[in-house]
């Protein structure tokens, strides 16, 4: 009990003993743990964006005006004909038809209210087989497959429409653990330094805790705790970074009225629940560990 | 109560051994001079016992322990019953004189009950009571060396090992931390003493054990200084 208040008072004074080194060792921490979190939503919101389109996306086989135009059901020779290879594809989970009518009506749904609707006949909306894939990857294989099929129009496959936001997406993601990366050993380095500097600083002190039968506990415990206090400061300043953030930069930015829909919102709930949990544990474990080994390395105990 | 067992000491960075093949007992309660010229190995030995450096080759006993085969968890647990004082007293500068002697009590996990009792007991043996609040700056040469024996007693040693604890002292501030050291080893504690001062030697009349070049020279039992040169 002694033995603990006695390490965390020592920790705490090397803290403030050398108040610009902690700063600088804490900020440059949070900096690192901020990008690690970043990268971390970011990953969080391509797989819910994925998860949100790759639900709804297909292989759409346009069908050509004759056939567009005449079949209201998949009953001309053509459509039945397409619609029965599909089927037995090995790469097709379901097929579904789609009239000239029934996409109209859609698109009057989508479109309520916007001067498009205007411009928009349903004699140039195609009839289409919306085609599912049991591997939503593997759309190119239809597209080469049905292009240029007589009754067939154009085949589009919609992931490959949407996959320029996910390289979007991914490239952030990229970033934010590239300079997350950079700034940890920033931030490590750092660390270490300021605990060998703390440990000459106490080096008196410290000689003599060893003459008189001081335990490692008493030794080096406080210089690990120096390190932990900043790995979790760190952690909070970068989740408080995180948060504004949030606040200020993510929300505006995908607050427009066209991208709210095409991307999930970056949700509180994911800062401080999902992201900024981790942050502090990690935050923690790397100052612990950077801390073990420079007093293994570095100081004798 | 202490015991090498031919002891060598070979530094890796020098050529001749800081100590050569030394045997020597000590038993409990004695008070033992160790003496020799600059260099002859005087603090290697102190610092063997210690177990703040290990022999090239021998063995160390202190009590029940094996020293040189300690594991390195258990070597605070030695140094707590080995009390240690040194020529330029090693106190904390940013700490009273009471905080001083509380520190070996605290960092070696002692309640503060303990804390509390032992620390004006301490001061009171080495004759510094009343004196617990100032600080160590404030204080005379002989002053600080109470500090620092009152420190190195709060554990309850078994042995006091004084590397030349005079070695900053005027002849009668010597006088009186002889008479302090003499009084505790008076009450049981072993007491190991290296020293250049052939008049404290000389008055004490105690066993002298001298060192030659790292060798053991010389053991008489009630010694003094210059007997061989
Ligand atoms: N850490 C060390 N590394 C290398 N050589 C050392 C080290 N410490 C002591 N020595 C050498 O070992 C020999 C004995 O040194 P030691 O300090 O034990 O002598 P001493 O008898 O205490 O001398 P003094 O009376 O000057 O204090 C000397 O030759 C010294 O140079
Ligand atoms: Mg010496």
């Amino acid at each position: 009990m002694n033995g603990l208040a006695f390490v965390w008072r020592e920790a705490l004074a090397g803290l403030r003993r050398n108040v610009t080194m902690s700063i600088a060792m804490m900020l440059t921490t949070a900096i690192s743990l901020g990008m690690l979190g970043a990268g971390l939503l970011a990953v969080r919101t391509i797989d819910r964006t994925q998860d949100l389109y790759y639900s709804q996306l297909a292989v759409q086989v346009a069908l050509d005006e004759p056939t567009s135009a005449g079949d209201q059901d998949c009953t001309s020779p053509t459509c039945t004909g397409l619609r029965g290879e599909l089927t037995a594809d090995p790469l097709v989970a379901a097929v579904s038809y789609e009239s000239r009518d029934q996409a109209y009506q859609r698109f009057l749904r989508i479109y309520a209210g916007q001067s498009i609707l205007q411009l928009v006949r349903p004699q140039s909306l195609p009839a289409t087989l919306r085609v599912t894939l049991k591997d939503p990857t593997r759309g190119d294989a239809i597209v080469s497959e049905y292009s240029g099929r007589p009754g067939v129009r154009n085949v589009v496959d919609q992931r490959a429409l949407v996959q320029d936001l996910f390289t979007f997406l991914g490239s952030v993601r990229n970033a934010a653990f590239g300079l997350a990366g950079i700034q940890a050993l920033a931030a490590l380095l750092l660390i270490s330094n300021t605990i060998q500097v703390s440990a000459f600083t106490r080096r008196t002190e410290v000689g003599i805790m060893r003459l008189v039968g001081a335990t490692r506990w008493y030794t080096q415990v406080p210089f690990l705790i120096e390190a932990v206090i900043t790995g979790v400061v760190g952690a909070l300043l970068a989740t408080g970074g995180l948060v504004l953030g949030k606040l200020f930069f993510i929300d505006r930015l995908l607050g427009g009225r066209l991208i709210s829909n095409a991307i999930p919102a970056v949700g509180m709930s994911d800062v401080l629940l999902f992201v900024a949990p981790l942050l502090v544990v990690v935050g923690a474990a790397i100052a612990t560990a950077t801390g073990y080994v420079t007093l293994r390395l570095y100081v004798r105990n | 109560m202490l015991r090498l067992e031919h002891v060598t000491k070979l530094y890796p960075t020098s050529v001749r051994p800081a100590l050569d093949d030394v045997s020597m007992d000590v038993d409990r309660g004695e008070f033992v001079f160790l003496i020799g010229p600059s260099g002859s190995g005087k603090s290697t030995l102190l610092r063997l016992l210690l177990r703040e450096e290990s022999p090239s080759s021998g063995n160390v006993f202190v009590a029940n322990w094996n020293v040189a085969r300690l594991p390195n968890r258990k070597v605070p647990k030695l140094r707590q019953r080995m009390g240690c004082v040194f020529q330029d007293f090693r106190l904390l500068g940013d700490r009273t004189v009471a905080e001083n002697v509380a520190f070996a009590l605290e960092v070696t996990g002692k309640s503060d009950h303990t804390i509390r009792t032992v620390v004006p007991e301490m001061l009171e043996l080495v004759g510094l009571d009343g004196k617990g609040e100032r600080m160590p700056a404030e204080l005379s040469g002989g002053e600080a060396q109470r500090v620092a024996i009152a420190r190195a007693l709060a554990n309850r040693p078994l042995v006091l090992l004084a590397d030349e604890p005079t070695g900053n002292l005027d002849p009668e501030t010597s006088d009186d931390i002889m008479l302090l050291l003499d009084r505790i080893n008076r009450t049981g504690t072993t007491v190991v003493m290296a020293t250049h001062d052939r008049q404290i030697v000389d008055a004490m009349r105690r066993r002298v054990v001298e060192l030659h070049l790292g060798k053991l020279a010389r053991d008489d039992a009630r010694g003094v200084y210059g007997a061989t040169r």
